[in-house]
């Protein structure tokens, strides 16, 4: 059941042309920084270079990936149930022999279709090197999952935003409010504090960095599932609270 | 006959108001309810409640048995809805739509192409399966949200004012689909239009500010002649007092300037009513048994309620 919700969500996404116009412009502006990447670091001396390309690619390719799903991924979920909830077509799911966690799995699934070719942009370009230098797979690897990991939870917060209203522009701008918290929340602390304080640990970018750097942690992990899961059990109680009127 | 929906003490409470209260039903095979009421009457809140798609605050709802609150999936398998608003996707074609349908109410994938094609047969949507549901008329989509909620032959099938919007042909279609439901299965719909009501239900149920006034079994209340009464139109139009004068009337009542509701005394034929009036030259055009037809009874209990 999850997989058959997923599948008509990945078509209303790709139906759109919001979905087309999104990767595109994704693809340009990561094509043109991947060039950008490229020609400063050919550009240096082997002794001004500070980091390997490997490295210089997860730190500025990689990384703006995310910061362009977080300005994607909204547009994306905005009408997964606000349009729903708008349109009233939720009834056809209500009225099904369907529970609340399939609908949101399903949904979730159908959102993690389009992260996951976006998060795959980058690694396609680092790839068009592959026959001319050596790179760290690996960590290019890690840096995928990272990407992916930081798309799945902007999918889950963009989900959960979409349960709050029936007006899906609103529910996007939500999105943003609560993304732009979670990535600025532990910019007030004092930087070069060793303590990990919650605010720190509550910010993506601080476990995304270790991706990027090749490093997979449990921690990390545990952060991602724990925000996703967190996002998507409230986006279960709003539904669960919406049948109670 | 096997009871296909049991429904006790059902209540619905918003904050500030109750939109539903004391709502009692029961339904078997080869029923067929109407719901009427005014708008704000509760019909939508309490079919929504039926559906599943909202939470009584009290109450209990047995579909074939199976609790509606404890046991939501294995119930909601045994109903199909169609909401006020038929839940469409424009993006999507009719086959697209109907098999996601299916899908949803976890018909066996072996099934769902049958499945499909009958509904199609049934409502009439067979020349049109590769459409985007976008681009039909607002006809064709009602038709399709009439599929979505009986692709899987469900037992208990809920209509929101199903025929909103269709136009005559269309109208009698759906009728004729309902009939053939009912052969099979137990239908509520709720409807704005008291005729469509009298053609299709076997019983009625009349609402109002959430609370049920009336319950009827159609079959023996509508067009039911009150035995002695009589509608009456003259040209040119008389006085009230020209009936009651006549020897055998009882009492008359003016309903329009020309239009009159006479009752005979007891035994009173009503050949000898027509035969009065001819002689004594008012003008007889019409002469009519007084039927309590639907309408009548509508209107008589929510003015009854209002004057109450």
């Amino acid at each position: 059941m999850i997989s058959t919700i997923a599948r008509r969500e990945l078509r209303a996404i790709f139906v759109s042309p919001i979905a087309w116009g999104l990767l595109a412009a994704n693809a340009l502006i990561l094509a043109w920084i991947f060039l950008r990447v490229l020609e400063r670091f050919s550009g240096l001396e082997a002794a001004q270079r500070t980091a390997g390309l490997t490295i210089e690619l997860g730190l500025n390719l990689f990384s703006f990936t995310t910061v362009l799903s977080m300005l994607s991924v909204p547009l994306l979920t905005m009408r997964m149930l606000s349009g729903e909830f708008r349109e009233d077509t939720f009834n056809l799911l209500g009225s099904a022999p369907v529970s609340l966690t399939e609908i949101l799995l399903g949904k979730f699934l159908g959102i993690a279709g389009p992260i996951a070719v976006m998060g795959l942009l980058p690694l396609v370009l680092a790839l068009s090197l592959s026959h001319a230098v050596h790179l760290d797979w690996g960590l290019l690897a890690a840096a995928t999952v990272g990407v992916w990991l930081c798309g799945l939870l902007f999918g889950a917060v963009g989900l959960y935003a979409s349960s709050l209203s029936a007006q899906p522009a609103l529910t996007a701008v939500t999105a943003y409010g609560m993304l732009v918290l979670l990535s600025v929340i532990n910019r007030g602390e004092i930087t070069g504090s060793q303590a990990v304080s919650l605010f720190d640990w509550l910010s993506w970018n601080e476990h995304l960095l270790w991706f990027l750097f090749g490093v997979v942690r449990a921690s990390d992990l545990l952060y991602f599932v724990l925000l996703i899961g967190l996002f998507l059990a409230l986006a279960h109680r709003r539904l669960a609270n919406r049948r109670l009127g | 006959m096997e009871e296909l929906l049991s429904v006790r003490g059902l209540e619905r409470r918003y904050a500030e108001r109750t939109a539903l209260r004391g709502f009692d039903l029961r339904i078997s095979r080869g029923e067929v309810l109407g719901l009427l009421g005014p708008n704000g009457a509760g019909k939508t809140t309490c079919l929504q409640i039926l559906s599943g798609n909202l939470l009584p605050s009290a109450g209990e709802i047995r579909i074939c048995g199976l609790d509606l609150g404890r046991r939501p999936r294995r119930a909601k398998r045994r109903l199909g809805y169609l909401p006020e608003r038929p839940p469409l996707y424009p993006e999507m074609r009719v086959d697209e739509y109907l098999a996601y349908s299916a899908r949803l109410r976890r018909i066996p994938r072996r099934r769902i192409g049958q499945a499909l094609e009958e509904a199609k047969t049934w409502c009439g949507l067979a020349g049109v399966g590769t459409q985007l549901i976008g681009r039909l008329s607002k006809g064709y989509r009602q038709r399709v949200g009439i599929a979505q909620a009986i692709i899987h032959q469900p037992d208990l099938v809920i209509l929101d004012e199903p025929t909103d919007g269709l136009d005559p042909v269309q109208i009698r279609e759906v009728r004729d689909l309902v009939r053939t439901l009912a052969a099979s299965s137990g239908v509520i719909f709720s409807s704005h239009i008291l005729p469509e009501v009298q053609a299709m239900c076997t019983r009625v149920m009349i609402l109002r500010d959430g609370r049920v006034l009336h319950e009827a079994h159609l079959a023996r209340q509508p067009n039911v002649h009150s035995p002695g009464r009589y509608r009456v139109r003259l040209n040119p139009a008389s006085p009230l007092t020209s009936l009651t004068g006549i020897p055998g009337v009882a009492s008359a009542e003016a309903l329009t300037d020309d239009a009159f509701r006479v009752t005979l005394g007891p035994g009173e034929p009503a050949d000898a009513l027509a035969r009065r009036l001819v002689e004594q030259g008012l003008g007889l055009i019409e002469l009519t048994p007084d039927r309590d037809d639907l309408e009548q009874v509508f209107f008589d209990i929510l003015n009854g309620e209002q004057a109450a």
